[in-house]
C-alpha cells in the first residue's frame, strides 16, 4: 500500500458575497450571500514510501489546503485520503504522532522559550524516547548548523535560523512523513543550500517520505525526482520531472567560439526553418574578443552532432556549449497558460 | 491517560509558566491595573458602607474580606491567558496545535493551570500586603474551612477555564475577539458575583444566577471562604461547581469539534 493515498479529494471554501460601498455593507448584515470556491476540485494523488515529490503551482492553486488537509488539519470537502493506513481528519492524533511538518510562513517554536526549550517540550509532546533524542538533536545541530542559536528564543531568531530550528523541530521524532511548505521561502543561498542537503540526508538515511511545494525551483532540480503541477485546484501533471524536461524543454541552443567569422553563417542552415542561427563577429575593437555562432534547435528534429558537424565543415570550432531551457522557464510557461494541458496530462501518463 | 501522555501536559503547563515570566513587565502592570480596580471598589464600598452596620447581611469587614478573596478568585486566569486561547484562533496558528498529538482542550487547561500558579503566587502577596492595612478580615480559621476554600478555589478556576475556553472557540466564526471578551467578562462579573455580592440582586436574578455556572467562579469560593455556609452546604456547593465543570467540559469538546470543521486557514 502506499504512504500516501488521495482520491477525488476537494476543499470548497465559502466565500462571502459583499455588493460593494456601505450600502452592500449594510445589506451584507441581512442577507448573506456566499459563493463556493473550489480550492482543490478532485485530486487524485499517491505517494508511495521514501518519495520526495515537489507539488509546485501558482499562488492560490491549492497546495497548502492539500498538505493541510494530508495533515488532518483541514477537514476535506468530499474525496477520501490515508495516510499510513489512517484518515488524517478523524485519527488526528495518531496521525500527527507520525508526520512532521513546516510551514515556511509559521512557526511551531515557543516564541518565547529557547530554541532548545522548544525541542524538549516537543521531545515530551512526542515522547521521543531520551536516548533518540540526544542522537537527533546532536544530529541535526551538526548538520544544520545550530549550535550558535540553541539558546536563543525564537523572537529573536533571524529567518534562516529559524527555519533550521523549525525543520530539526519537524523531524525531532523521526516521523514517516515530512511536508514541507515553502522551505525555503526567503531566504540566502548559503541557508538554502544547507536546508536541501539536510533534507536530501534524512531521505537517503532515514527513508523519510518528503513532500513539498515551493516557488523555489532550485528546490525541485536539487530534491526531487517527481513534480506535481496543480493549477486551480486540479493536477495538471504528475511525472518524472525528466518527463516535463523531454516534453517541453526540446530546445536547445548551441553556442560556438570561431577562429574566424564565417562568410555567409545565417544561410548555413537555410533548408532547416526550425533552426535559428545567430552570429556575432565579436567586437574588434575589445581585441580578446572571438566571432561566435549561436543555433537554436529542436532536439527531436536533429541532433546535436549534425548541427556541429555542418558548423565545422565551414570553420574552425575553437569551443563549444550547449543550453537547454531550465525547468524554471518550463514552469513559468505552465503557470502562464502557454503549455497545452493536455499534452501535460499526456507526459505524465508515461509515469509508470 | 497513561503517564506518558501526561507527561505532555505538565511540559506544557511548565513552559506556559516559562512563557508568563518572559512578559513578567507587562504581566505584572496588568496586575497592578486590577490592583487599583480593587482599590476603588474599596473606596466606593467604604463610602456605602458610612453609618450603616450592615448591608443585606454583610458588615465592613466581611465586605472587606469579600473584596480581597474576589480581586484573589479573579486575578487567577486574567486577560492573559484568556487572549492567549483567541489569539492563537484569531491569528490562525491553531494550525500549529493541531498538527501535534495533543488534544487542544486539555492543553490549553495545562497552560492556563500553568500561568495561574504564577498569577496566584503574586496575588497571594498583593493580598497580604493589602490585608496588613484592611484589619478585622474573617477568615475560615479552622482546618476542615480551610480545605474547603481551597477546594472551592481550585474548582472556580476549572469552571472559569471552560467558560473562558468557549468564549474563545466562538472566535472561529466570529474572526474577531474584542466582541466576545467583553461581553464574556461582563456577564461574568454581574453574576458571578464579582461586581456586587449575589444577594444584594433582586430575587430573581439571585434565583438565575444561582442556576447558572458564573457563580461558581466568584459566588461558592467567597462564601466560604467568609464561613457564610455550614460545612455541609460548604461541600453542597462543591459539587456544583463540579457538576457544572463536567457538563461545560463536554460541551467544549463538541464545540470544538464542530469548531475545527469551521476552520479556514488562508494561504496558498
Amino acid at each position: 500500500m502506499s504512504i500516501i493515498e488521495a482520491r477525488g479529494l476537494k476543499k470548497v471554501f465559502k466565500q462571502a458575497v459583499k455588493d460593494p460601498g456601505l450600502g452592500g455593507a449594510i445589506k451584507h448584515l441581512f442577507t448573506q450571500q456566499y459563493r463556493e470556491k473550489y480550492a482543490v476540485e478532485g485530486i487524485d494523488l499517491t505517494i508511495e514510501e521514501g518519495e520526495t515529490v515537489a507539488y509546485v503551482g501558482p499562488n492560490g492553486a491549492g497546495k497548502s489546503t492539500t498538505i493541510k488537509m494530508l495533515c488532518g488539519v483541514l477537514v476535506p470537502s468530499g474525496g477520501e485520503i490515508l495516510v499510513d493506513g489512517r484518515v488524517p481528519h478523524k485519527q488526528r492524533m495518531e496521525n500527527a504522532q507520525h508526520i512532521g511538518a513546516v510551514f515556511g510562513q509559521r512557526t511551531q517554536l515557543w516564541w518565547d522559550i529557547p530554541v532548545r526549550e522548544s525541542l524538549t517540550l516537543l521531545r515530551d509532546i512526542y515522547q521521543v524516547p531520551p536516548a533518540a533524542f540526544k542522537k537527533n538533536l546532536d544530529g541535526f545541530t551538526e548538520l544544520l548548523g545550530m549550535e550558535s542559536f540553541l539558546h536563543l528564543s525564537a523572537r529573536k531568531l533571524s529567518l534562516g535560523q529559524r527555519m533550521r530550528a523549525d525543520l530539526a523541530a519537524a523531524l525531532l521524532h523521526d516521523p514517516k512523513i515530512v511536508y514541507l511548505d515553502e522551505p525555503t521561502i526567503g531566504l540566502d543561498v548559503a541557508v538554502k543550500h544547507r536546508i536541501r542537503d539536510f533534507i536530501k540526508e534524512m531521505n537517503r538515511e532515514k527513508g523519510t517520505t518528503m513532500m513539498l511545494t515551493t516557488h523555489d525551483l532550485g528546490d525541485i532540480e536539487n530534491l526531487c525526482e517527481r513534480l506535481v503541477i496543480i493549477d486551480q485546484g486540479r493536477i495538471i501533471y504528475d511525472g518524472k520531472l525528466q518527463k516535463v524536461k523531454d516534453a517541453f524543454a526540446r530546445e536547445r541552443t548551441i553556442h560556438t567560439q570561431l577562429s574566424a567569422p564565417i562568410v555567409g553563417a545565417e544561410e548555413l542552415f537555410a533548408d532547416m526553418p526550425e533552426v535559428a542561427v545567430e552570429s556575432s563577429a565579436g567586437d574588434e575593437k575589445e581585441g580578446d574578443s572571438v566571432p561566435s555562432l549561436s543555433i537554436k534547435f529542436d532536439r527531436f528534429r536533429c541532433t546535436a552532432s549534425e548541427i556541429v558537424k555542418r558548423v565545422m565543415n565551414h570553420g574552425e570550432v575553437v569551443d563549444f556549449r550547449i543550453d537547454e531551457p531550465s525547468i524554471e522557464e518550463i514552469i513559468t510557461r505552465v503557470y502562464e497558460g502557454q503549455l497545452d494541458s493536455a499534452a501535460l496530462s499526456e507526459a505524465g501518463k508515461g509515469r509508470e | 491517560m497513561s503517564v506518558a501522555s501526561f507527561k505532555k501536559y505538565i511540559t506544557l503547563a511548565l513552559c506556559s509558566m516559562q512563557n508568563t515570566l518572559a512578559y513578567r513587565l507587562s504581566f505584572i502592570l496588568n496586575f497592578l491595573a486590577s490592583f487599583i480596580g480593587l482599590i476603588a471598589m474599596y473606596c466606593l464600598w467604604q463610602a456605602v458602607y458610612t453609618g450603616r452596620d450592615q448591608l443585606s447581611g454583610f458588615t465592613w469587614e466581611q465586605m472587606q474580606a469579600y473584596l480581597l478573596v474576589t480581586f484573589f478568585v479573579n486575578s487567577m486566569l486574567s486577560y492573559y491567558s484568556e487572549s492567549s486561547i483567541s489569539g492563537k484562533i484569531i491569528d490562525g496558528s491553531v494550525m500549529m496545535d493541531l498538527l501535534r498529538p495533543i488534544q487542544f482542550q486539555k492543553a490549553r487547561l495545562a497552560e492556563t493551570l500553568g500561568s495561574c500558579v504564577l498569577e496566584g503566587l503574586l496575588s497571594c502577596i498583593l493580598i497580604g500586603t493589602a490585608a496588613v492595612f484592611t484589619l478585622g478580615i474573617s477568615l475560615p480559621q479552622d482546618g476542615v474551612g480551610m480545605l474547603q476554600f481551597g477546594i472551592s478555589m481550585l474548582s472556580s478556576i476549572f469552571v472559569k477555564f471552560c467558560i473562558v475556553y468557549m468564549s474563545a472557540l466562538l472566535c472561529f466564526w466570529t474572526t474577531s475577539s474584542f466582541g466576545i471578551y467583553w461581553a464574556r467578562t461582563s456577564i461574568t462579573n454581574l453574576l458571578s458575583g464579582a461586581l456586587v455580592p449575589l444577594t444584594f440582586f433582586p430575587g430573581w436574578l439571585e434565583s438565575l444566577a444561582m442556576a447558572l455556572p458564573f457563580q461558581g467562579i466568584v459566588n461558592t469560593p467567597v462564601r466560604i471562604a467568609l464561613g457564610m455556609t455550614g460545612r455541609a452546604e460548604a461541600w453542597q456547593m462543591i459539587g456544583v461547581q463540579w457538576i457544572w465543570i463536567i457538563l461545560l467540559w463536554l460541551l467544549g469538546r463538541w464545540l470544538w469539534s464542530r469548531a475545527v470543521r469551521q476552520i479556514t486557514i488562508h494561504g496558498g
